[in-house]
């Protein structure tokens, strides 16, 4: 396998495209290339760029999403796009596939008319990893990682990244790219047979804070009551504020204390963000909590943000061990990059640090990211993240 | 006792035995439950002071974490705002002021929209200078909404007070109405005011609903106001004298042209005259000749003898004609060395010579008037490279007019002195002096001072006139000094001989 990646920020998106095409041709060796994953911020969603990237490598699948910035190993890009165009061994076969109005399907439907479709001419052969990319501002990604799920089977590894915007507009819109196409309520993915390994490093950083309370009731992505009252009322309890005191800083309360639900035998709790308080005191979260589970205030600094940050590119790093052919997606959640503020250029050089120069990298930032916990065994089963670093190491 | 009663007894002993110990044992569990209890009581507690201290905790870090935002937004948008006041003060061009100010800086400073507008008073309304993040239908909306609202924003320019969402209180436009055109949800308006010319104001607004304008947002954009008034002023300056330069230029290159014009033909003019003067010369020597020539013929008597009236009148015929005849050529010569047809044979000379020769010439006059003569020529003034025969003629006449115009004992010097690669001969009399608006007039064709003397000697008043001719051919210069009553000096520069045989050679 092999990759090659390209950057640009020129502000004309022909001249961007082309010279991202250009660098990431340089670093392969080989003419053929089997697909291009590209990253894009908003003001890029363009169909022009896919028509260049087309008219420039020919007619391969183009996967990929836009997000707040680009990260590479050059920083964050604000205003840009990147692009990796991978050249697959003999040995590894691979599989696109799209699903287009999610909302009208249902998230479930929608995430199993996907595993079907990607499952296309692959039955049969063992199958490896799957990569996901999908419109970060669908209500219910459980639902379409379920449906993945019942057709790729609980314990296949899933990555996924949501697309994310510039999150501080009001007009929202996120973007996935799939071949000639910019869609919007929609979600695509990948998948590999064969000799293809992966490595996983996905942190957070945040610390369970306070008592274990109890879901009474809850539905997918809503919590009606925790220990028998208003959902609303932990967090009113907690920062001594009232509803509309919350709803006023919400985002940022969102970000820096979540949810966590503990997971037996992991190390970190899964988070889950806030995305609104209803009318009757009920929370709508960015994940589903199940009913009957515990849940925890959860608290996180720049400081153990950095550190998680840290540990997800130790991690990768040792998984992928002594590969001589390897590139590493980074999915990096928004609420991070706001956490973080004047910081978040430091998060990108940890990555650059840790992974060393021999592995580049190149990702986006997520409103929400798909990994599998203890992935390392293949046991693990894939769960909706909020607010991780979520690596993912490719090598063969 | 039967065997059976002794069962009974050791059943009722063991019974007993088992309840009492049954008993103990409860008592210890009772104790045991009794303690942990007490124990899950206090750990309960604990939870629940923890919890109360993580509630603590999180308000605590809720009011840090807000206050580490504003101090991160500030710092990013001073940064952003040095950044961009160093742009900005790097240009002198309106349009590239303004072309400076991009989304990225707009951004860091906490807005992604901008508009920048001027006042033209030609067209009497805001023209539009800068819009970052504004598509062109939507600048369209705005600018006529500033038609319509003119009077409002000249008052905020006015006022010199910049005005936000947060300070804009109520006014004649509720600041709703401006969020709603502008499109945006906060909003700075700061004034431009360039001391002079023309007046604006910069708008900067974000769609962010999220972050609250402070008053630290008006203080930074007031200061990113003054900074583009400041630039638009060195500009504007920079710009009136960049057009000031270019004016005076260009009118020194039109009088330039008129003058090369007027040049042009004043020499066609003077050669005109030249020509005319020249043809009509010719034309009247012929006759000339023929005249002196009969005339000769008659005085000589060869067609028979002359009465003595007629003889008289034959020799004013004579004489008048020799007259002409070198007024004619005077003349020519001017003409001729006016259009260049008479090249100058300079040669080197010897001026203490030139001028001793001339004296001779002269001595007669010079007797008759016993006028007393001074001539002072240092060595060092001697050689002169000059075409003699012309030169002759200027000390002929210039030392003629001094003895013509000198009375009676009066006084003539001729001095002579080395000035660089020249020398400059002075030639003074006692004369009657020549009046101010004279003096450069009597170096034209046919000028005459009117005083005593040329009122009886006649003259044309061609000499002088050649004698400058003849100078500048010479690439020499003459002039006058003089006052009424107190004589006149006349000075004129001949060429030195190169220096490597100069004074050696010629002197004497």
């Amino acid at each position: 396998m092999q990759v090659g990646i390209g950057l640009s920020s020129a502000r004309d998106h022909l001249q961007a495209t082309k010279e991202a095409v250009v660098q990431a041709r340089a670093n392969l060796r080989k003419d053929k290339i089997d697909f291009v994953i590209v990253f894009t911020t908003p003001e890029f969603a363009h169909p022009l760029i896919l028509k260049t990237i087309t008219n420039l490598v020919g007619p391969i699948p183009i996967l990929g999403c836009s997000g707040l910035a680009v990260i590479s190993n050059q920083g964050g890009l604000k205003d840009g796009l990147g692009i990796i165009l991978v050249r697959l061994s003999e040995e590894i076969h691979f599989n696109v596939a799209v699903i287009k109005e999610i909302s009208v399907k249902s998230a479930l439907h929608a995430g199993e008319e996907l595993g079907e479709k990607l499952l296309l001419g692959l039955r049969g052969t063992p199958r490896n990893l799957s990569l996901i990319f999908s419109d970060g501002l669908i209500p219910n990604h459980a639902g379409l990682l379920n449906g993945l799920q019942e057709k790729l089977g609980l314990s296949f590894p899933l990555v996924g990244a949501c697309a994310s915007d510039n999150l501080f507009f009001k007009k929202k819109k996120t973007y996935i790219y799939f071949n000639q196409e910019i869609l919007s309520d929609a979600a695509c993915g990948l998948i590999w047979t064969g000799k293809v390994n992966f490595a996983l490093g996905i942190r957070h950083g945040w610390k369970p804070l306070g008592k274990p309370r109890l879901v009474t009731r809850s539905e997918g992505n809503i919590i009606y009551e925790i220990d028998h009252q208003p959902a609303v009322k932990i967090y009113e309890e907690y920062l001594a504020r009232d509803v509309a005191n919350l709803k006023k800083d919400l985002k940022t309360i969102s970000i820096l204390y979540p949810l966590g639900i503990p997971i037996s035998a992991e190390e970190e709790y899964l988070l889950r963000n806030i995305i609104s308080i209803q009318e009757d005191g009920s929370l709508v979260f960015q994940g589903n909590i199940p009913e009957g589970c515990s849940v925890r205030m959860m608290i996180g600094t720049k400081e153990s943000c950095l550190q998680a940050t840290q540990q997800a590119a130790e991690e990768v790093k040792m998984r992928l061990g002594s590969r001589e052919s390897k590139f590493v997606l980074v999915f990096d959640s928004v609420s991070r990059y706001m956490l973080l503020g004047r910081q978040a250029e430091q998060e990108i050089q940890i990555i650059k640090n840790n992974l060393g120069k021999d592995i580049p990298f190149l990702g986006i930032y997520t409103y929400g990211e798909q990994a599998p916990l203890k992935a390392i065994s293949y046991l693990g089963r894939t769960y909706f993240h909020n607010q991780t670093i979520t690596l993912v190491g490719i090598g063969g | 006792m039967s065997s059976s009663s002794y069962l009974l007894y050791l059943v009722g002993i063991m019974s007993t035995a088992t309840v009492i110990l049954l008993a103990m044992v409860l008592l210890s569990k009772i104790q045991e439950l009794k303690r942990i209890k007490l124990t899950l009581e206090s750990l309960k507690k604990s939870l629940d002071e923890m919890d109360e201290q993580a509630k603590l905790i999180m308000r605590t870090d809720i009011e840090l974490n807000k206050t580490q935002e504003n101090l991160d937004k500030k710092i990013t948008a001073l940064y952003s705002l040095q950044r961009l006041a160093r742009l900005i003060s790097t240009t002198l061009q309106e349009e590239e002021i303004f072309r400076r100010i991009d989304l990225s800086h707009l951004e860091d400073i906490g807005f992604e929209k901008a508009l920048g507008f001027l006042w033209r008073d030609k067209e009497n309304k805001f023209s539009l200078s800068l819009a970052v993040g504004y598509a062109e239908n939507e600048t369209k909306s705005i600018e006529s909404f500033l038609d319509t609202h003119q009077e409002f924003f000249l008052d905020l320019i006015k006022s010199e007070k910049t005005f936000s969402s947060l300070s804009l209180a109520s006014s004649r436009i509720p600041k709703e109405d401006i969020m709603r055109i502008f499109k945006v949800n906060s909003f700075v308006i700061a004034g431009l005011l360039p001391k002079e010319g023309s007046k604006g104001f910069l708008f900067v607004g974000t769609e962010r609903t999220d972050t609250l304008l402070t008053e630290g947002d008006e203080e930074l954009i007031t200061i990113l106001s003054n900074q583009l008034g400041q630039a638009l002023e060195n500009a504007r300056l920079f710009e009136k004298t960049w057009n000031a330069q270019q004016d005076l230029e260009k009118k020194v290159e039109e009088r330039t042209h008129e003058l090369t014009l007027a040049l042009e033909e004043v020499k066609k003019i003077s050669k005109r005259k030249t020509d005319f003067i020249s043809s009509v010369s010719h034309e009247l020597r012929t006759p000339l000749t023929s005249i002196k020539g009969y005339a000769s013929i008659l005085l000589a008597e060869k067609l028979g003898p002359l009465q003595p009236e007629i003889r008289e009148r034959l020799e004013k015929i004579n004489r008048h004609s020799d007259e002409l005849v070198h007024m004619v050529n005077d003349l020519l010569d001017i003409s001729r060395i006016e259009s260049g047809k008479v090249a100058m044979k300079q040669e080197d000379q010897n001026l203490k010579k030139i001028v001793q020769d001339v004296l001779d010439l002269l001595s007669v006059q010079l007797k008759e008037k016993n006028i007393e003569l001074s001539v002072d020529i240092p060595p060092d003034a001697y050689a002169v490279f000059v075409d003699l025969n012309q030169i002759v003629r200027v000390f002929i006449n210039l030392i003629g007019n001094a003895i013509k115009f000198t009375p009676y004992q009066g006084k003539i010097s001729i001095l002579a002195h080395k000035i660089e690669r020249r020398v400059q001969v002075d030639i003074t009399d006692t004369g009657c002096g020549i009046p101010k608006e004279a003096q450069e007039l009597i170096f034209e064709e046919f000028y005459r001072v009117d005083n005593p003397v040329n009122q009886q000697v006649k003259g044309a008043g061609l000499g002088l006139a050649l004698v400058k001719h003849i100078i500048e051919a010479h690439g020499g210069k003459i002039w006058v000094k003089s006052s009424p009553g107190m004589g006149a000096t006349f000075s004129f520069t001949l060429p030195r001989t190169e220096e490597n045989y100069g004074d050696k050679n010629i002197g004497r």
